[in-house]
Parts: C-alpha cells; structure tokens; sequence
C-alpha cells in the first residue's frame, strides 16, 4: 500500500517536471520568435479624444494611427450616431419657378461620415462586405431608408442630393490613398492626418479602422472622439437653450445698450447735428 | 480671425458680420427701413442656417434702429405720435398674418404663397418708387408742392371719420389711416418673415404724404419695438437668437446708422427714395433669378423659405 503510494507520488513529479519543461522550452522559443507574428492585432488611436469648441474654434485636425496586420490594406471610418434628418425638397412650380415643394425623411442616417482608406474601396472590398459594415455611399445609400418612399433611380437620384448636401456642409467626405502605411521593425504601422469640419456639431464619434484582406474585413479596431462646447460658447449656448427667457432679455438689452452707446458717441462729436 | 456662433453652430470669419452689419446700418440710417430684406439671405449665404439669420437679424436691428432713432430724433425727425398708430395697426396685423401662414402651412403651398409675395411686393414697391421719384425729379418739383396735389385717394382719406392732425410730420389724417395701413404691413411682413421697413416706407410717402426724413426717423421708431418683440419671441420659443453673431452685427450697423443718418440729410428726398427703389429692384431681380435658375442644391435646411 505504502509502495503504491510512493510510485504515485513520484509519477505525478514526473508529469509536472516534463510540463514545466516544455512550458520552458516554448518560452525560450517564444523569446526568439519573428517580431511580425506578435504584431498582428490591429490598434487604433485618435491623437484627440475631446475637441473643445471654444469661442475661437473653426474645425481641428484629428490623425488617426496605429499598428495593423503587414500587408492589410486600411479602411478607416469617422461617423456619429445613426438618426434621423428632415430635409426640404426644391422642385419646380408652374414648370419654371423652384422652390421648396415638401420634405424628405433620411433615417438612419449619420450626421457625419467621412470614409479614408488605403486604396479605392472597391479595389481592396467586396460589395458584401461594404453592405455589412455599411462602408462607402453606395452602401449608405442601401441602409438608409427614405420618406417617401422610392425606389430604383429616383431614390439613388435623392440619396445623390442628399450626399451632395452633406458635403456641401463638409460633413460627408470619401478619400483614397490618404491612409500611409509603413513597415517599423517589422510591424505595418498606418497614419492619417484628416481635418475635422466645424459644422460638426458636439456629440459623440466613433473612429473605426478596419483592416482588409482578400476583399475581407479581417478585423477591426475603434477609438472615440468627443467634440464639445467649452468656455463662454457653453455659457451661451445653455442658456439659449435653458433660460430663454433671460438670453432673450440680455440680448435685447445689450443692443438697445450698443445702439444708445453709438449714438451718444456720434451725438457727442456732433455727428448728429 | 474666425469666432465660434453658439447658437447658429457654425464659425464665422468677424469681418463677414461686420461688414454686412456695416452696409446695411447705412441703409438703415439712410432709408429708415431695418434691411432685413437684404441681410437674412445675405447671413444665409454665409452659411448661416435660416432660422437664427432671420431672429439674430431682428436683434441687431434693435441696435441699428436704436442707434438710428436716436440720430433722427436729435435733430426732430421721428414723429412719436404717428409711429404709435402705425405700431398698434402692424401689431395687429402681424397676428393675422401669423395665422394666415399656419394656415398656408395647413393647405400646403405657404413657400410659393411667400414668395410670390416678396416678388410682388418688392416688384411693386421698387417700380413705383422709381418711377416716382425719377418723374418729380424731372418736374423739380419739392415735396411740398406734390403734397398740395389732392388725389382720389386722398380726397378719401380725408372724409374718413377720427380726423387728427400730426404735428411733427405736418399731415391731418383720419386716426384709422395709420392703423389700417400699418396693419397691412403688419400682415404682409408676417408672411414674409420681414420687419416691413419697406414697405413701411412707401406708404408713409406715398399714402400718408409725410416728409421723408420724417418718414426715415419714423419708421426707424416703429421697426425698434417690432425688432424687439420678434427677438424676444424668437429667443424664447425657438432659440435661435445667436448673441454673438448679433453684437458682431451690431457693431457694423449701429456706426452705420449713424453714418447713414448723417448723409440721409445731405440727400435730397427724392435722391434717397430712388437709390432705395434700385436696393429694393436689385433685390427683386435676385431673388427672380434665385426662383427661376437652377439650385446646386436640392436638398436644403427645414426652417427657411
């Protein structure tokens, strides 16, 4: 019995001495192992997480940059949360003069989308795969839904406009070949540099890079951006909202003030005699 | 140097509003009329949305018709008792008018309603006030000799019960005159979204037969109170007044008042009635060419006209 015990008991040392040896032995393997393998997972990094609007704000600038898989190309996507815009539609009247003829809906539409990749898009992703992630206009423009409803080239007609509208106000944007990769001690390291519109109103963004390969988004990466008001613009700006009623008295006040103001120093110099 | 516009959410470069601040205080203090004709699409240019141009406008009016009453009454050029009723008739119909366009909001069809109105109305009033003013240009004849000149409407207002005589613009008139007139404006400026300075403007000339710098002082009075209701209407309930964008408004226009008063009596009436006629014209063909050209964008900003 007691043999049996000691023959157990020396077994179990055995086993754990041979584990502990090949553990060991893939360490050391694992210490002069390629770089690149340990590279792979995909980062992303905005240099601001939080843009201040202050009273001097006309836009940022915001770069994106992180490590990727080598030989993935980059899609890298800027969006707020998906809503939804009313808009007014301009058409004819009396088949010659333009003017507002009703609204159009867009739901599910984000306030602000900007697309930067490597390549052109369809170059280096399937058209599943756009749709899935909703990557690129054409597959906006399908997860979008219209009021009223359209279909075939007039709704693409109205998405058209409503894609023009956007960029007109620099909220919508596409690049490609304005990511850059580089190869660093074996690791691909990529980098843009984009301008952030002012008209971008204060909410939450989301910065999301994704890496391709073979037409295939193989994985993906976020980082966050959050623009706020600051300073004396967050004082006027909770108060229009919040306090109506003496932002609209101030207001007045202060012009009759400026207006009198003027006018004493024009009476004053004999400008109004 | 650019500013951040806390309410209008956009920035904006300082010289844009204080140069069209500027400009159009000179009109102001000039014609007597607000500008705000000129200015709300101007702002909208600029990529202002519409809703804060139009209410931030009406509050740099208030500092512009300030600055300018202030000039013309220094020198006896505001007839209080005649803007009072002019006041009390635009009032009212500035409610009418209000609810004449829910109404056409209602039935669907208010845009093409407003616009035709402002094509009209400016059409009309620039046209008549040209050729007006260009035709006793030529006859050199003073305002005064037109004044004694009783036409068919005249002899019509002046059998019209209320008769009282205005001491400041040397005019006798049935007190309903002002008020009915005023309220048509009142009405017509609802629906188009204006403070009504001009059309105010022809109708104390032209229906009230009051001197023209009496006229500028007087309708710089009455636009004041309007501006300031508006602006408090709008802060309240739609919060589109921008302060910031107004006081960089403001300090182009009420110098421009000012500027504008001091060489409003260095022109003759008739000289201002026609430069303000070709503003007025000007605007007019814009906005024909705006309606019939067309739009890079057909898509735009709910809220505006």
């Amino acid at each position: 019995m007691y043999r049996e015990q000691n023959i157990r008991s020396w077994t179990a040392s055995l086993n754990n001495l041979w584990r502990m040896s090949i553990t060991f032995l893939f360490a050391i393997l694992g210490a002069f192992a390629p770089a690149d393998d340990a590279a792979a997972e995909l980062t992303a990094r905005a240099n601001h997480d939080r843009i201040k609007i202050d009273f001097f704000y006309h836009g940022s600038t915001v770069s994106i940059s992180g490590i990727s898989d080598p030989g993935a190309d980059l899609i890298i996507t800027m969006t707020s949360a998906e809503g939804h815009q009313a808009l007014k539609k301009k058409g004819k009247v009396a088949g010659f003069l333009w003017m507002n003829v009703g609204d159009m809906k867009f739901e599910h539409v984000p306030n602000m989308y900007a697309v930067h990749s490597t390549r052109k898009i369809d170059d280096i992703l399937s058209p599943g795969e756009m749709e899935k992630y909703v990557i690129g206009y054409p597959a906006l423009g399908k997860h979008i839904e219209m009021t009223p409803a359209l279909s075939g080239e007039e709704r693409d007609r109205w998405f058209n406009e409503f894609v023009k509208f956007k960029e007109a106000s620099k909220l919508y944007t596409t690049s490609a070949g304005k990511v850059t990769t580089a190869m660093e001690n074996g690791k691909q390291k990529y980098y843009i540099l984009t301008a952030w519109p002012y008209q971008a109103p204060p909410g939450d963004y989301i910065v999301t890079v994704y890496a391709v390969k073979d037409k295939t988004i193989v994985e993906k990466a976020e980082a966050k951006v959050r623009v706020e008001h600051a300073g004396v613009v967050k004082t006027l700006f909770d108060m229009a909202k919040n306090n109506a009623g003496l932002y609209g008295a101030i207001s007045i006040i202060a012009a009759l003030g400026a207006g009198f103001g003027v006018g004493l120093v024009f009476g004053k110099g004999g400008g109004a005699h | 140097m650019y500013l951040y516009l806390p309410v209008a959410l956009t920035s904006i470069n300082i010289i844009v509003p204080v140069g069209l601040g500027l400009v159009v205080g000179l009109l102001s203090g000039l014609f007597g009329v607000g500008g705000g004709f000129l200015m709300t699409p101007l702002l909208i240019m600029f990529g202002i949305p519409s809703t804060v141009a139009a209410a931030t406008d009406s509050n740099q009016i208030v500092a512009a018709s300030t600055s300018g009453t202030y000039a013309h009454w220094k020198v006896g050029n505001v007839d209080f008792k005649m803007g009072l009723y002019l006041l009390a008739g635009g009032f009212i119909g500035g409610l009418v008018g209000v609810q004449g366009i829910k109404v056409l909001n209602a039935m669907g069809n208010a845009d093409f309603v407003i616009k035709m109105t402002y094509v009209l109305m400016l059409g009309i009033v620039g046209s008549y006030m040209l050729f007006e003013s260009l035709m006793s240009m030529r006859k050199k004849k003073s305002e005064e000799v037109k004044a004694d000149k009783e036409s068919a409407m005249g002899k019509f207002l002046k059998s019209l019960p209320l008769q009282t005589h205005f001491e400041k613009s040397g005019v006798t008139h049935s007190l309903l005159v002002p008020v009915i007139f005023g309220g048509f404006v009142g009405i017509l400026a609802a629906i188009m979204g204006v403070g009504g300075g001009f059309l105010m403007v022809p109708v104390m000339v032209y229906i009230l037969r009051m001197p023209m710098h009496v006229v500028v002082g007087t309708s710089l009075f009455q636009i004041l109170f309007n501006c300031i209701e508006v602006t408090f209407l709008q802060a309240y309930t739609n919060h589109t007044v921008d302060f910031i964008l107004a006081v960089l408004l403001l300090l182009g226009s009420t110098v421009g008042a000012q500027v504008g008063a001091v060489f409003g009596r260095k022109l003759k009436g008739e000289q201002l009635k026609v430069i303000l006629a070709v503003i007025v014209l000007a605007v007019t063909v814009k906005i024909v060419f705006d309606l019939t050209l067309t739009p890079s964008l057909l898509l735009g900003q709910s809220g505006g006209h």
